[in-house]
């Protein structure tokens, strides 16, 4: 089980996470919505390695993860909003590079296990094409790959569908489901309200670097109005989204 | 007029002197391009002081004539005890002056790599050196390459302040020759035509290198 407990992270003295606590089993997704600045990248951020907290702590079953993310043997995987892919390398070397380099594995292991993984992403006929051209579909798809390649316990997913047209939402919200169905604990941080519907999940309402809302999506679904916050983030999204069209 | 008699007999001569300055060029670059990736590195580093130190070196390389620098090298450090060769001296000098402005444009090249993808290898696991090495130097290498593509032809110029310490290439050859026959019109009108060849050569070079180095930024 992961466990965030109190998070606090100030920024140039502005607060980014105020007390975040959350918890994530095996199988489970944490949804995290809010709007842009309120402190979801963040959080996920630091449960990555990619930035620590000023207080409180993260720990997956029972270790402290107090630690730079290079030395975690990569057991936080994390999905970034523009994928950042290798661009300079082929599809295949994106996957096995780290399996060599950070998991020691040999040439040969490396490349049957990225191969395993290229197939199922459907990019196996992409192998040897460099991934700066990609498109934005396989883009993503090679960067879930990448992430999954190093079989971590944890998988964090910034904006995963923020890049992407509602074909493709479906598509991703569909892996992250499937993520999660496999044993992954998986944290997704999104202003996407799409993603309530179409996710068996925790869900968890920022705001200012608070959490303001925690419930399940099944039980939201249910019953609305027993979320007032919750519905009244979806309506600003929705509204927001009809004043950009 | 232009004596072309003159320059086919002065040529194997001039030819001499063309070897000795590729020498002081190619030896002066791998100083250059070696010191100027570790300082540019280092400028690019969160380690404050080797930022300063190397941001002081900088400045005072930029901030002198090559020239002061040459004689420095040769004739100053003589005085300390140390004798260098013209030759060695005029490399060490030039690699030097080269490594401070590969340094700058290394550093540029750093800056140019996505933060995201330094991250991304943090996240897989990656350490600090192969991030270096496998991520950041390739691609920043590839941004940077027609900047130290003229830095090496600034370098086949620059050689030519050797001479004036005593290293006989391709000028200070020139200059023998306009000695002996008063032609400097023929001599300068060669010497010119012979560093535009070699220079346009290292362009030439420099052009199928980079179209390499470009190949995953094409289309397939």
């Amino acid at each position: 089980m992961l466990e965030i407990t109190k998070l606090d992270k100030c920024f140039n003295n502005k607060i980014v996470l105020d007390s975040v606590s959350m918890q994530v089993k095996a199988g489970r997704i944490a949804l995290i919505l809010g709007t842009s600045g309120v402190g979801k990248s963040t959080l996920l951020r630091i449960v990555a390695g990619l930035e620590t907290a000023d207080n409180g702590t993260v720990s997956l079953d029972g270790l402290n993860f107090n630690i730079k993310s290079h030395e975690r043997n990569g057991l936080v995987g994390m999905l970034f909003q523009h994928f950042n892919l290798f661009e300079h390398m082929t599809v295949q070397e994106n996957i096995t590079f780290a399996l060599i380099r950070a998991a020691k594995l040999s040439p040969q292991e490396a490349q049957e296990r990225a191969q395993a993984l290229l197939a199922r992403y459907q990019l196996a006929d992409k192998a040897q094409v460099y991934a700066a051209n990609l498109s934005g579909g396989q883009k993503q798809r090679l960067a879930l790959a990448r992430t999954l390649a190093m079989q971590p316990r944890v998988i964090c997913l910034d904006e995963p569908t923020s890049a992407l047209d509602p074909v493709l939402t479906s598509f991703v919200a569909n892996s992250i489901q499937e993520l999660a169905h496999t044993g992954y604990m998986v944290l997704v941080s999104s202003h996407d309200t799409a993603l309530i519907e179409r996710l068996n999940a925790d869900l968890y309402l920022m705001q200012k670097g608070k959490i303001i809302e925690a419930t399940s999506t099944t039980a939201f679904l249910k019953e609305q109005e027993n979320y007032p916050r919750l519905s009244s983030f979806i309506k600003g999204q929705e509204h927001h989204e009809l004043k950009e069209l | 007029m232009i004596n072309f008699e003159l320059i086919r007999l002065a040529l194997p001569v001039l030819l001499k002197g063309v070897l000795v300055t590729l020498k002081i060029t190619a030896a002066a670059f791998i100083i250059g391009i070696t010191g100027g990736t570790i300082l540019g590195i280092a400028h690019s580093s969160k380690n404050n002081f080797l930022e300063w130190l190397v941001g002081a070196y900088v400045t005072i390389i930029r901030g002198t004539p090559m020239l002061v620098q040459i004689v420095f090298i040769y004739y100053v450090l003589s005085m300390t005890g140390l004798q260098l060769s013209p030759f060695v001296s005029a490399v060490i000098a030039i690699g030097m002056n080269s490594s401070a402005y590969v340094s700058q444009i290394i550093r540029s090249g750093i800056r140019s790599v996505p933060k995201g993808q330094i991250e991304a290898a943090q996240t897989l696991g990656i350490s600090k050196g192969d991030t270096l090495r496998y991520i950041i130097l390739p691609q920043a290498l590839r941004v940077v390459l027609p900047a130290l593509g003229n830095e090496s032809v600034t370098l086949i110029k620059d050689s030519s302040l050797a001479s004036y310490i005593g290293v006989v290439e391709l000028y200070k050859e020139g200059q023998t020759v306009i000695s002996q026959t008063y032609d400097a019109l023929s001599v300068y009108f060669v010497l010119a035509g012979l560093y535009l060849i070699l220079t346009s050569t290292v362009s030439y070079l420099v052009m199928l290198l980079e179209r390499r180095l470009n190949r995953h930024v094409r289309n397939h």
